[in-house]
């Protein structure tokens, strides 16, 4: 058992084996301890910057609080799941995003496990909006000029370009 | 037999309804030619209130048709005081706080020119023009007409106008999601005779500072701007060099759809004070758009969606003249 845990640690294991060996690292127990306990060996015969205790189960009591994100779309017609399954769910998440993580810190490009991608829930792409032009006031009285709101409603629409707050007027 | 008979049934019912959506449609262009009618022609004063997000001001306007054109008059009530007066071929804003007054004139003969019947039949191409319900505002009955997009590049708009003279009362933008993008709404109104010293402004404003926007048309073309694609309904409405402020030289170009307009400014980088800060920004209903280009500052400012204003300032390209 050590000895498959150095070689997955050191990527000498074989892709399917390590596929296997992974599903195991997934459930709570001895082999997850021996996991930590060998990347916290590493850890400090490197030198690295120590986490604080129970970093690992903090973050995975986070994810497990984080709303699953799955798919856009919802299934209408699934039957209801039992609660333990969505629980379990987040949990092998969080293993994986957790050996992930470990994996990364250790050795540049960890095949097996770099190719699991992280849960990705659809981010609308947005622009960054930055404050609008000091001297925005300008364009704006400029523009109406030409609006063809002034044939529908006469010199109305003007308000709307001549703003009165203080915080975008010329100073 | 009965089957023939309630296919004939069918099909006058198919046929009734068309008839009754075609007519509709027809009535509701037929209020929006009357509207703009109303606009040109009535004489009036009156209060209204503008609604833009959280903000909300109340404007006192007056105006005074004659057969030279029209003199209109209006004063914001609210917040930092400020008057707009136009005539028929100028525009004077008043800023008594700054004690500036701001002239533009026009330089073409058409001056402020009314939609002319074919280009608001033309609005059809973009909106679906429908019939709206009828509600009362400010003591008239209004009959409503709602200008429906046809795609997410412009907002949609209703209007509601009284139904004995057509002037308008009530207008309301909104997005897609049919969320109020601003609104104005008259809360008094008297229709008729104004006295002159209405459309007057109060102001003497013997010392102000005088901002002349010298407006003059130009082709901005030949001097290597161009808006490469231009975005689907819109036309390129006017080319002109203005001054936005005092000592501000810019080029404007204006395109519109009949409803909605985007102007695009261009202004040497080399002089302007203010940092240049390129991407989206918004103030009021309106979406602005910032990008640097062959060391011109293009500022793209438009009363339309963000994207649609973004879309033409992503387009606007500098070649230099052979």
């Amino acid at each position: 058992m050590k000895a498959r845990i150095s070689a997955l640690i050191d990527d000498q294991l074989e892709r399917r084996e390590a596929a296997r060996f992974l599903d195991e690292l997934r459930a709570e127990g001895e082999v997850r301890d021996t996991w930590r306990a060998y990347h916290l060996i590493g850890d400090a015969m490197r030198d690295t910057r120590m986490l604080s205790a129970g970093f690992a189960a903090r973050v995975a009591a986070k994810l497990a609080l984080e709303p699953t994100v799955m798919a856009p779309s919802r299934i209408a017609s699934a039957p209801p799941r039992p609660r333990w399954h969505l629980l379990s769910a987040a949990a092998s998440l969080a293993a994986v995003a957790l050996v992930g993580w470990v994996a990364f810190g250790l050795q540049e490009g960890a095949p097996q496990v770099a190719q699991v991608a992280p849960p990705t829930a659809p981010v609308p792409s947005l622009t960054a909006q930055v404050p609008p032009p000091e001297s925005a006031n300008d364009y704006l009285y400029a523009h109406q000029g030409y609006s063809p709101r002034n044939s529908l409603q006469g010199v109305a629409p003007y308000v709307r370009t001549v703003s009165g707050e203080a915080g975008t007027r010329k100073r | 037999m009965i089957r023939a008979l309630g296919f004939a049934m069918l099909m006058c019912c198919g046929l009734a309804q068309a008839q009754t959506q075609g007519q509709s449609a027809a009535e509701a262009m037929t209020l929006l030619r009357r509207i703009y009618q109303a606009t040109e022609k009535l004489s009036f004063t009156g209060t209204f209130v503008y609604q833009q997000g959280e903000r909300t001001e109340t404007s006192r306007i007056t105006r005074l048709a004659g057969p030279g054109g029209a003199v209109e008059r209006v004063e914001v009530l609210d917040g930092m005081p400020r008057e707009i007066v136009r005539t028929r071929d100028t525009v004077r804003c008043y800023l008594p706080e700054s004690q500036t007054v701001k002239v533009e004139r026009r330089t073409d003969a058409r001056a402020f020119p009314a939609m002319l019947p074919e280009q608001i039949s033309d609005l059809a191409r973009n909106y679906t023009i429908t019939r709206g319900e009828t509600v009362r505002i400010a003591g008239f009955d209004c009959e409503a007409v709602v200008l429906t997009p046809k795609d997410n590049l412009r907002y949609g708009y209703t209007l509601w106008a009284d139904v004995n003279s057509g002037m308008l009362l009530k207008a309301r933008t909104f997005n897609h999601k049919g969320e109020t993008v601003e609104q104005f709404s008259f809360a008094q109104l008297a229709i008729g005779n104004v006295p002159r010293d209405r459309v007057k402004t109060r102001h003497l404003a013997q010392n102000w500072r005088v901002e002349d926007a010298a407006v003059a048309p130009a082709n901005l073309g030949r001097s290597g701007w161009t808006v490469g694609a231009e975005l689907p309904g819109f036309r390129k409405i006017i080319e002109v060099t203005r001054r936005l402020s005092a000592a501000r030289p810019a080029g404007q170009m204006v395109y519109s759809d009949g409803m909605a307009a985007v102007s695009v400014f261009i202004e040497p980088t080399a002089g302007r004070a203010e940092a240049l800060r390129p991407g989206p920004s918004s103030l009021g209903a309106f979406h602005i758009y910032t990008r640097e280009v062959a060391n011109h500052i293009v500022t793209v400012v438009g009363e339309a969606p963000a994207a649609s204003v973004q879309r033409i300032a992503d387009t606007v390209e500098f070649r230099r003249p052979q």
